[in-house]
């Protein structure tokens, strides 16, 4: 018995110890934006005597709502491409018996493994030859691209267990494969349009690379380049920076943890 | 009456090819012209010199770019160090997850959900959020980590927590692993949950419990996604850009570089375009190994 209760406070210990390294940071965060900037300094550890929004003000003068509603704009197309076009191919890989499907296939496993860093010269020389940098429907599709791949592998495998009864029905009524597509399989695929699209939106709201490079200009920048703008404006005043921070995490977090039940099951349905 | 059949069968395959051919020309349009493209292009521009600003001025160069890189030592620093982050990835984000899982899986009755979602949550904030909120926590001047070494009497590193590249590659691991492990944790769990509780059952009957029997039992029977977790833990290790860029932007003098922020300084800050493609072509091989490896180890799933 008292075997199994130093057990049991080794695990609630360890999985408390974690949660406080995870949530620390975040509290730091928040904490730092009401600090006056004499309390940052001299006290770390300490808590804001009072609650100031100055620096939220100096937050916002970088531009933070443009990028915002650049990263919403970005996400928004690019998820609504990814998930359609993924859909449509995965079913059609899942369905018809082509010669060239294991070839496309294959390929698209290898479009997977491609990691925008690996061709990021000649993306970038491409798309500036197509005069799209500083757009962000240069961005939008190159980042549908790169989404596209595992949204395909993901579809695949939930049409693979997809009964094939009703469809059958269909074809004998005369439908095609593409009205069987739109009017059947769609409506009946919610809970796997729901993960592809909620994997998708965090990877594209939070992708780095492709619009470091391809946004330059401030009109133009989604949000995790936009940030870069908070140290590069308020050096040294955290305050500041962390209140930009506050303002940009804040509401992914309240996104989150309304809809957790499905960020946590479109995530673990990958190890399957 | 046979004949008959046969028309319709073959009507209904060619209507079949037209839909198929439109469902399925989008995804490959797409990946053709942003993905394959591109990546040929890199292998082609791997074997020539030019700059961004002189896009027309090719010069061809063989395998120069590739001599070149074996000779660079900031190439092999960078690898090396990608090398690091993948070993200690595994062990703190795929190791510890699992521990994290075990304890959510059976080893607590209450609070699951509650620890599920702490631990996930850094997973949906963006790298550069991430890298700017540690960044003050390393800070020497303001940061809580100096704060809190220095109230148990601790001594803090002389050139700052990011300032020596032994200990900020740390700092980054560190950092990398607040962000993944949650993730990782989240993946084994469901791997957990598959397994039935009469393979516990019966595994008490022979007298494994508690820390025996995950050893024994549960780890190997969940296998597969221990698998997967490492593997999506080396490509993400390989994709590593944001924290590097953040703290340290692969300095100080190169120490701290990876393949990825080495690519993007030799392609946008120096302009040598040719060599900034050798060094992602050696960045995609490694990337489709650990593609084939991940395919061959789903199959076998």
């Amino acid at each position: 018995m008292s075997r199994f209760k130093i057990a049991n406070i080794i695990a609630y210990g360890f999985v408390t110890l974690f949660s406080i390294y995870v949530l620390m940071p975040i509290l730091v965060m928040v904490l730092t934006t009401f600090k006056s900037k004499r309390e940052i300094f001299l006290e770390p550890l300490g808590i804001p005597s009072q609650f100031g929004i100055s620096s939220f003000e100096k937050a916002l003068t970088v531009g933070l709502g443009s990028f915002m509603l650049n990263s919403f704009i970005v996400s928004f197309f690019a998820v609504f491409l990814i998930v359609t076009i993924s859909g449509m191919a995965a079913y059609v890989l899942s369905r018809i018996d082509f010669k060239i499907n294991k070839f496309v296939y294959l390929l698209i496993v290898a479009g997977f493994a491609i990691p925008p860093a690996a061709v990021l010269v000649p993306l970038y020389t491409m798309v500036s030859n197509l005069n799209l940098l500083n757009s962000l429907f240069g961005v939008i599709m190159p980042l549908t691209a790169f989404g596209i791949p595992f949204t395909v592998i993901l579809f695949y495998a939930f049409f693979l267990d997809f009964p094939k009864e009703v469809e059958e029905a269909a074809t004998i009524d005369g439908c095609t494969k593409l009205q069987i597509f739109f009017r059947i399989i769609v409506p009946l695929s919610g809970p796997v349009i729901a993960s592809a699209a909620i994997f998708q939106t965090v990877w594209i709201w939070n992708e780095f690379l492709l619009a470091l490079i391809m946004l330059t200009s401030d009109d133009f920048k989604t949000l995790p380049i936009g940030l870069l703008k908070l140290r590069g404006e308020w050096t040294s005043d955290w305050g500041a920076i962390m209140a930009g921070l506050t303002i940009a995490v804040i509401p992914v977090l309240i996104v989150f943890l309304i809809f957790q039940k499905y960020f946590v099951r479109s995530l673990a349905g990958l190890g399957k | 009456m046979n004949k008959n059949n046969t028309q319709t069968n073959s009507f209904s395959l060619s209507n079949d090819k037209v839909s198929a051919t439109i469902l399925l020309v989008p995804a490959l349009i797409f990946c053709t012209i942003f993905i394959f493209i591109p990546a040929i292009g890199t292998i082609v521009g791997s074997f020539y010199s030019y700059s961004l600003t002189s896009m027309n001025n090719w010069k061809w160069v063989g395998f120069g770019n590739y001599i070149k890189a074996t000779q660079d030592e900031y190439f092999w620093v960078a690898l090396k160090n990608n090398f690091i982050i993948v070993f200690a990835s595994i062990v703190l984000q795929v190791g510890v997850g699992t521990i994290l899982a075990a304890i959510l899986d059976r080893g607590i009755k209450y609070g699951r959900v509650i620890f599920r979602t702490i631990i996930f949550t850094p997973m949906v904030i963006s790298s550069v959020a991430v890298s700017l909120i540690w960044l003050i926590i390393y800070d020497p001047n303001v940061g809580i980590l100096n704060a809190i070494f220095k109230s148990i009497g601790l001594s803090t590193p002389s050139k700052g927590w990011l300032g020596d590249p032994n200990i900020s590659i740390w700092m980054i691991m560190i950092t990398a692993a607040w962000q993944n492990t949650g993730f990782m944790m989240v993946l084994i769990l469901a791997g957990l949950q598959g397994v039935s509780k009469e393979v516990y059952d019966a595994a008490e009957i022979d007298g494994a419990t508690g820390v025996k029997a995950f050893w024994y039992i549960t780890l190997p029977m969940i296998r597969n996604v221990l698998i997967v977790a490492i593997l999506i833990t080396t490509i993400g290790a390989f994709k590593v850009f944001e924290f590097i860029f953040v703290f340290t932007q692969g300095g100080p003098s190169n120490a701290t570089q990876v393949l990825g922020t080495y690519i993007y300084l030799q392609a946008f800050n120096l302009f040598h375009m040719g060599y900034a493609n050798a060094l992602s072509v050696i960045l995609l091989l490694i990337a489709l190994f650990l593609g084939w490896l991940q395919l061959k180890s789903s199959r076998k799933a």
